[in-house]
């Protein structure tokens, strides 16, 4: 099992020469442990070192990348429940091309999937790979479609979905260079998929009939000398999936079970796409590193990735609004004015409760972290100079006709010395909590 | 090393509920993590009521309210649609007007469309006070007795108003929600003081509060999900009712269930795009761990039907 | 077991109100109170400071230590107000503690200071942004703070590590990794690294009536794991000391002459190790 950072540090050389970047042993030891850093960043280790770390670091759950300079990372993953601590690699949305699609389909899903991209709160979100599907039996075929979506989007990570080691050779040779997955190893061709595996060095989709006929065939294809493994157990409904990678998660994470641990790639297509979507969903919720789809409509992107992006945040790093002047129903120049911190709990609560009072106003929101007013105050980040600096530079003065700024009841202590840098502007002590917002506002409005 | 099915052996269970008298409908019962039937028992598929309302649904976002065009001025009729024409199992009928900031309606009112509505039904109702704690806290009492011995579930009681509605629901045979805001202990807490007045906690359903996806979804996930793991691995019974998921209500307020295409093009069509955000917030809502959803647009509730069956299968 | 005295803090209203005023009664009494109770140090927590910090820290050290022959706590986000601290300190009844360097840039000047006074840090084991989430990024963040004293000078035997406690009320299972911390960072040096913690923070939004009990269990059972110096009530702490013979008895499983007594620790202890999920009345349960 992992061993604890002290443990680590025990068996390096104790030097502190900073070779690997870390300013001491022990830090670097701290950061193995964590897996934020690997060994070979040592020069000086001992080989009996070397052996017993490299046995103990491994995580339980091998990372695999691929796509263009290995850009989509998946694996490592070391909880069952996002609050124990944050999910790791995102799920990876991939949306599928049969061979048999005809060109102009073809060519469409690409350009469905180049223009996926989408900004949400500061991220950037988009269709990351697609999947091409030997459907037909026809190896030329295959090969042409590889060739006019790599041509089409030449950056584009690809999974090559054949079982067919004659195909995939042939077009392996053709994108091997952007290290797609190779999709499609079985019990019936695994010594020939994994030999191609190798050769181009490529990662290896493996598939069967659930986790245990799964867990064999990885054994026998790590044998070969194949690690960069992904895991279809062929789940063909929800109730499979869930199951299937549940058992997946637990056994690697719990036993340290090392024949299932890997990505786990599912295959999520269904004729509703609105049923497709919530399937999908389970998958970002339930464990796959890789979710694939028959289509990237808009309207789906936007539902799966925002799901993503929530489930996949850190629970200890409270999420965090945009730093601006909210403007709440139609705010007038003499509306009020109330300001808050960016945790989005606050931000959402409070806004909620000014939407109550059915007083237009505006609120300002102001960066300070993440935290709550009363924290982000004693941590000198929700401060009198601080309030003032972000009032100023809002604009919010060419916005409204007065000068009065209402602050949160639980800082009332700073309304004196924000009157002092604000000059020309009155300061008011609101509710100490949010549910007390929309009396207040309705008291002062009449 | 051999691969073996790591099931998970719990020791707690989730209560299991039933509502109504006519078409009576029941949930939880599970004694495993929701839909795990691969290691235990799921007994029950969750339960969607669709959402009405004591007063047209002028709030409402076109693409919801549209559906509902001719029969939503009327309570009873809405009722009637839902449960003829959607085959609803359950219904939850919102009394937002009785909101003081809204048309402030009466008691007498609230008393009256609740009456009504459930004599014009056979299945199950579930009765919600409009969030303002004062006034939930003479309306709730006044429709629990209107509702006496119809089995209904009344909510939701708040630390500031639960005295006076768990006295109500416990004089008139009713199952109660218990809400709190997104903080598992409190929830926990709520509960222990209701059970305290003598209210059995084996006819308890607890809302740790929802919301919509993109607006704080993750924090009613894993509430519910510690919930869920409280009441089966700690066999914590105060934790152990169903849970609530009340969807329509967060989701039809989010921009993204509002805003055209023509305005954001990048979000693509909205007919879709909001459907879907009702469907996949509940979906996220029942994978972590609720087992009544309360929806309002026929289509997500059609999908997220389809969504547990294939779970259930 | 070094305990610093928490209640001159601006949180306080009283405190708060004397130190607008610049009335000292209040403030020496509060001080001796706390020395008559078995404080080695005394915290003066003046908050941000972002005006009037440098004068209003010296008027509290000097302040403290007129009615007090013990060293102060400067505990202040504010640098200025913090030098201001040190220039007035009287080390003749021992030397000044710095509250708080961490792994946030905007901080790392607080070694300075503690490096050019010759003095001790608090080291809290947060970063910029969030907050540890185990006890495995808190030895972490841990082990850079310390690379980062030995850089500016500063001898590891000055330097606190300060897991952060939290909230038992919202964040019940930091409760236990903070008592992990402090077991992991006694073993990142030998000598053993020093250890505090600010305790009332556990029982932080918890009933009056509970938050005695929460803290001297807690404590207790940190004091188990190697502690060395917290922040917070010496009444308390002197009472907890009382009652840890009950305490080990209990823990060991054996019976006591007080049932009700037994049946609170055991709860307590339940809560804190995160075998039952908190809630107000947990020990009506």
């Amino acid at each position: 099992m992992a061993l604890t950072g002290v443990e680590i540090f025990k068996l390096l050389p104790k030097t502190n020469c900073k070779k690997c970047g870390h300013p001491t042993c022990l830090a670097f030891a701290m950061k193995l442990a964590q897996r934020q850093a690997s060994l070979d960043q040592c020069p000086d280790v001992s080989e009996e070192a070397r052996r017993i770390l490299g046995e103990a670091s491994a995580p339980p759950i091998r990372p695999v990348s691929f796509g263009p300079e290995g850009r989509l990372k998946m694996g490592e993953e070391i909880v069952l429940f996002r609050h124990e601590k944050r999910f790791v690699n995102p799920t990876v949305f991939a949306v599928e091309i049969k061979d048999t699609d005809p060109l102009e389909r073809i060519n469409s899903v690409v350009d469905d999937v180049l223009s996926s991209e989408i900004e949400r709160v500061g991220q950037k979100l988009r269709i990351d790979a697609i999947v091409v599907r030997h459907a037909s039996r026809d190896p030329q075929r295959f090969e042409e479609a590889v060739k006019a979506i790599s041509h089409k989007a030449p950056d584009l990570p690809l999974i090559l979905y054949t079982e067919d080691p004659l195909t995939a050779d042939s077009s392996l040779k053709i994108v091997s260079t952007k290290r797609p997955i190779l999709h499609g190893a079985t019990k019936d061709n695994l010594e020939q998929m994994a030999d191609l595996a190798k050769r181009y060095k490529v990662p290896l989709g493996v598939k069967a009939d659930g986790p245990e006929e799964l867990s064999d065939l990885t054994e026998k294809i790590k044998a070969l000398g194949v690690e960069d493994l992904i895991l279809d157990t062929g789940a063909k409904t929800a109730r499979e999936m869930l199951e299937h990678n549940t058992y997946i998660r637990r056994l690697s994470l719990k036993k340290n079970f090392k024949p299932l641990g890997y990505p786990v790639i599912n295959f999520c297509q269904r004729e509703d796409s609105l049923l497709e979507t919530l399937i999908a969903g389970l998958g970002v919720m339930k464990y796959a590193s890789i979710v694939v789809l028959s289509g990237a409509e808009k309207w789906k992107n936007l539902a799966l990735f925002t799901l993503r992006q929530n489930i996949y945040t850190d629970p200890q790093v409270p999420m965090q609004v945009e730093q601006k002047i909210y403007k709440i129903g139609d705010p007038k120049p003499d509306s009020p004015l109330l300001i808050t911190t960016n945790f989005s709990l606050t931000y959402f609560i409070v806004s909620g409760e000014i939407e109550n009072s059915k007083v237009p106003s505006r609120l300002a929101v102001m960066d300070c972290e993440g935290l709550s007013v009363l924290t982000a105050w004693a941590a000198g980040k929700f401060t009198a100079a601080k309030i003032a600096q972000f009032i100023k530079e809002s604009g919010v003065e060419n916005e409204i006709s007065h000068r009065e700024l209402i602050i949160p009841g639980y800082v009332a202590i700073l309304s004196g010395a924000i009157e002092e840098k604000l000059p020309g502007w009155k300061v008011i002590v609101g509710p100490r909590e949010a549910n007390g917002i929309p009396a207040f506002l309705r008291q002062r409005s009449s | 090393m051999a691969y073996s099915a790591p099931k998970e052996a719990y020791s707690g269970r989730v209560f299991e509920i039933t509502i109504g008298t006519d078409r009576p409908v029941t949930f939880g019962g599970e004694n495993v993590l929701p839909f795990h039937s691969f290691e235990g028992i799921v007994p029950h598929r969750p339960v969607i009521a669709y959402e009405i309302q004591d007063v047209p649904p002028d709030d409402w976002p076109e693409r919801v309210r549209s559906v509902y065009d001719g029969v939503s001025n009327d309570p009873v009729t809405w009722a009637r649609f839902c449960e003829e024409k959607l085959n609803a199992k359950a219904l939850a009928l919102r009394l937002v007007g009785t909101h003081p900031d809204r048309e402030n309606r009466s008691v007498e009112e609230a008393r009256k469309v609740v009456s009504e509505v459930l004599s014009a039904i056979k299945i199950p109702l579930i009765i919600l006070g409009s969030n303002h704690v004062e006034k939930d806290s003479e309306v709730l009492v006044a429709v629990a007795e209107a509702a006496k011995d119809k089995n209904c579930i009344i909510g939701k009681e708040q630390e500031g108003n639960y005295k006076t509605i768990t006295a109500a629901a416990m004089a008139h045979n009713h199952k109660l929600i218990a809400m709190s805001e997104l903080d598992i202990n409190l929830s926990k807490q709520l509960n222990i003081l209701i059970t305290q007045m003598g209210f059995p906690k084996e006819r308890l359903i607890t809302d740790p509060m929802s919301s919509a996806l993109g607006y704080g979804i993750e924090y009613t996930y894993s509430v519910m999900e510690r919930i869920r793991l409280a009441a089966l691995i700690q066999n914590d019974t105060v934790m152990q009712p169903p849970l609530l998921g009340d969807v329509g209500f967060y989701v039809w307020k989010v921009k993204e269930t509002q805003a055209s295409e023509e305005e954001l093009p990048l979000w693509g069509s909205l007919k879709e795009r909001s459907i879907a955000w009702e469907a996949l917030t509940a979906s996220a809502m029942l994978v972590a761990g609720a087992e009544l959803i309360i929806m309002r647009h026929p289509e997500a509730v059609s999908a997220v039907e389809g969504f547990i069956d294939e779970l259930m299968k | 077991m070094l305990i610093i005295g928490e209640r001159l803090s601006i949180i306080a209203r009283r405190v708060r109100e004397a130190m607008l005023k610049r009335d000292k009664g209040p403030i020496q009494e509060i001080a001796t109170i706390q020395w008559k109770a078995g404080a080695g140090m005394i915290d003066a927590n003046i908050g941000p400071a972002e005006d009037g910090g440098e004068s209003l820290m010296e008027w509290m050290v000097t302040t403290i230590q007129e009615a007090v022959p013990l060293p102060v706590c400067l505990d202040t986000t504010n640098y200025k107000a913090v030098e201001a601290g040190l220039k007035v300190h009287n080390n003749e009844w021992g030397r000044p503690l710095i509250n708080s360097t961490s792994n946030d840039p905007e901080r790392f000047p607080m070694l300075e200071l503690a490096a050019k006074y010759n003095c001790q840090i608090i080291g809290l084991t947060v970063g910029k942004g969030g907050l540890p989430a185990d006890a495995e990024e808190r030895a972490a963040i841990a082990a850079e703070i310390m690379a980062r004293a030995m850089e500016y000078g500063l001898p590891l035997e000055d330097l606190y590590l300060d897991p952060l406690v939290l909230q038992i009320s919202t964040s019940q299972d930091h409760a236990l990794k903070v008592i992990e911390a402090i077991k992991m960072f006694k073993e990142m040096n030998d000598p053993p690294m020093k250890t505090v913690v600010g305790l009332s923070n556990i029982s932080n939004g918890c009933p009056k009536e509970l938050r005695p009990i929460i803290n001297k269990y807690y404590f207790l059972m940190l004091l188990e794991a190697g502690l060395d110096a917290a922040i917070a009530d010496p009444k308390e702490m002197a009472e907890a000391l009382e009652e840890k013979p009950l305490f080990d008895a209990v823990l060991a499983g054996k019976e006591i002459d007080d049932p009700e007594k037994a049946k609170i620790i055991k709860k307590t202890v339940d809560i804190i190790m995160g075998r039952t999920l908190y809630a107000h009345s947990y020990l009506e349960m």
